[in-house]
């Protein structure tokens, strides 16, 4: 099926990575600035927004798909807005399912880098811009990991998919909204090689990680 | 005119005060060595002269001028001083790149960064490892590397924390080379702390010992050793075979061999007695 280059087949997994990919996009641009500055700015309550990130990694993706699809819905707060069952009410859903992810490894990544850096930059003249920027170059694989697992995240998330894009055909069905249908039609030919695609994705996205920290990183 | 001044220095660190300076002055062109055991406040001292840590109370005037410590007016300040650290942390790029690094801050053209970068390099014998990832390099490359660093910057003021420590003889003797020449040659104040009375010596005219923060006297000269002994009634403690003090007048003392201080000094112990600068007065045995 894969190498028959089955048009349903293709279009599942383009919507799949598209969304995926726009999700992911949002909750980087959001979640890398706000892991940093928590992780580098001392202020109140900073280990009670913790907790809070912390809790918010468990949220179950149905609970969300429910709380997005009461403001999406035509009778929600959102609704004038008709994003319900398009591929971007589940960029929504998605967003909120990952930024806790994105924020939290980011702050995760950066906590752990010596403080000596922040010291070294600013005895060198940097500015506090500047100083942020070699700290987070620093902190460069932990953040980029941090993004990749929110994708990955995402890509294998099925609960949001199904809620709020409703699993239309060659409009919002992802790769695994289409294969928990073609299991339930008893069709594993499909599932199977949407399954494959899956895996497929997260190997090549975790090797270019590999390689870039081989390329750059600090075990050179 | 001082270079810098400090005036009722206080540094506080969770509810401990870890740095106390009534007065210090320290010239212009000269090296002063910070010389006091760990944990006296060398570092955090450092910290303060480097204007990245601002003090908890106090003044400090650099070149006469009082030091305003919001982050604006400090990194114009910054850009005339460069600390190395004890033991540098390199970013985690090529050797050159690192070395260029406070030149890109200043917005420094690619070609004359990489001029002064490699200028500076060759100055501490490391022109070969330019092309090096720098995290790769050994204790001693690295602070060499930490000091073309800082003087790729063109500091005015260059301040060590512990230059030599962690590093064997060979780099301890090129590192203190390079120290010497900088100061000769480009004329460059060098602040310095060290454990090491011989490499004090070497490096710095001016010697300032630190002791539970603050200062103790001019190069720790009023540090003097003695034996407790028990005489006439009294407990003194003998130092050589004339001077004695009475156990019970407010000296302070550190460094016993035994650690019994805690709960008293004892008779027979050997001890450290340091005096508070200026506070020492010598009167006749029966006054």
């Amino acid at each position: 099926m894969l190498w028959s280059l089955d048009p349903e087949l293709y279009f599942i997994v383009y919507v799949s990575l598209h969304v995926s990919f726009f999700s992911t996009l949002v909750a980087s641009a959001l979640g890398v600035p706000l892991g940093f500055l928590i992780a580098v700015k001392e202020f109140q309550g900073k280990r009670l927004v913790i907790t809070l990130l912390n809790t918010l990694l468990a949220l179950p993706t149905v609970v969300i798909g429910l709380f997005v699809y009461a403001f999406l819905s035509r009778r929600g707060l959102l609704g004038s807005l008709g994003m319900l069952y398009t591929p971007w009410a589940i960029v929504v859903g998605q967003v909120i399912l990952i930024l806790p992810w994105v924020t939290t490894f980011t702050l995760a990544a950066v906590s752990r880098i010596d403080v000596r850096y922040r010291r070294t930059a600013m005895t060198l003249g940097a500015g506090p811009l500047q100083t942020s920027l070699a700290i987070a170059r620093e902190a460069r694989f932990g953040i980029l990991a941090a993004v990749i697992a929110a994708f990955g995240r995402v890509i294998a998330e099925i609960g949001i998919a199904m809620m709020l894009g409703g699993n239309i055909k060659g409009f919002t069905r992802t790769m695994t909204t289409a294969m928990a249908l073609e299991h339930n039609k008893g069709e594993f030919v499909l599932a199977v090689a949407l399954g494959v695609v899956l895996l497929t994705v997260s190997l090549v996205l975790n090797t270019l990680l590999q390689l870039l920290q081989g390329r750059y990183g600090v075990n050179r | 005119m001082n270079l810098y001044e400090l005036r009722g220095l206080k540094q506080v660190f969770d509810d401990r005060t870890v740095l106390h300076i009534e007065h210090m002055a320290l010239s212009q062109g000269g090296g002063h060595a910070l010389l006091g055991p760990n944990g006296c406040g060398k570092t955090t001292l450092l910290h303060i002269l480097a204007f990245l840590k601002p003090p908890a109370a106090g003044q400090v005037l650099f070149r006469g001028r009082l030091v305003d410590w919001r982050e604006k007016s400090l990194r114009r300040l910054r850009r005339q001083v460069v600390l190395v650290e004890q033991h540098p942390i390199m970013f985690t790029t090529t050797v050159l790149k690192n070395v260029e690094y406070g030149l890109r801050m200043r917005g420094i053209h690619r070609r004359e960064r990489r001029r002064i970068a490699e200028e500076c390099l060759e100055r501490v014998g490391m022109r070969q490892f330019a092309s090096r990832p720098a995290h790769t390099l050994s204790g001693g490359e690295n602070q060499r590397v930490a000091i073309a660093r800082a003087l790729a910057c063109g500091p005015e003021v260059l301040l060590f924390d512990e230059p030599t420590a962690g590093v064997d003889v060979e780099n301890q003797a090129a590192i203190e080379t390079i120290i010497r020449d900088l100061r000769r040659e480009k004329g460059i104040t060098v602040i310095f702390s060290t454990h090491k009375r011989l490499e004090a010596a070497k490096l710095g005219e001016n010697k300032i010992f630190l002791f539970e923060g603050k200062v103790s006297g001019p190069g720790g000269e009023n540090l003097l050793s003695g034996n407790v002994v028990r005489r006439g009634g009294r407990t003194l403690c003998m130092i050589g075979e004339k001077f004695e003090v009475d156990v019970g007048v407010p000296i302070r003392t550190i460094m016993t061999r035994k650690e019994a201080l805690e709960s008293g000094i004892l008779v027979g112990d050997e001890v450290k007695v340091a005096f508070e600068a200026g506070a020492a007065q010598i009167r006749p045995r029966d006054f």
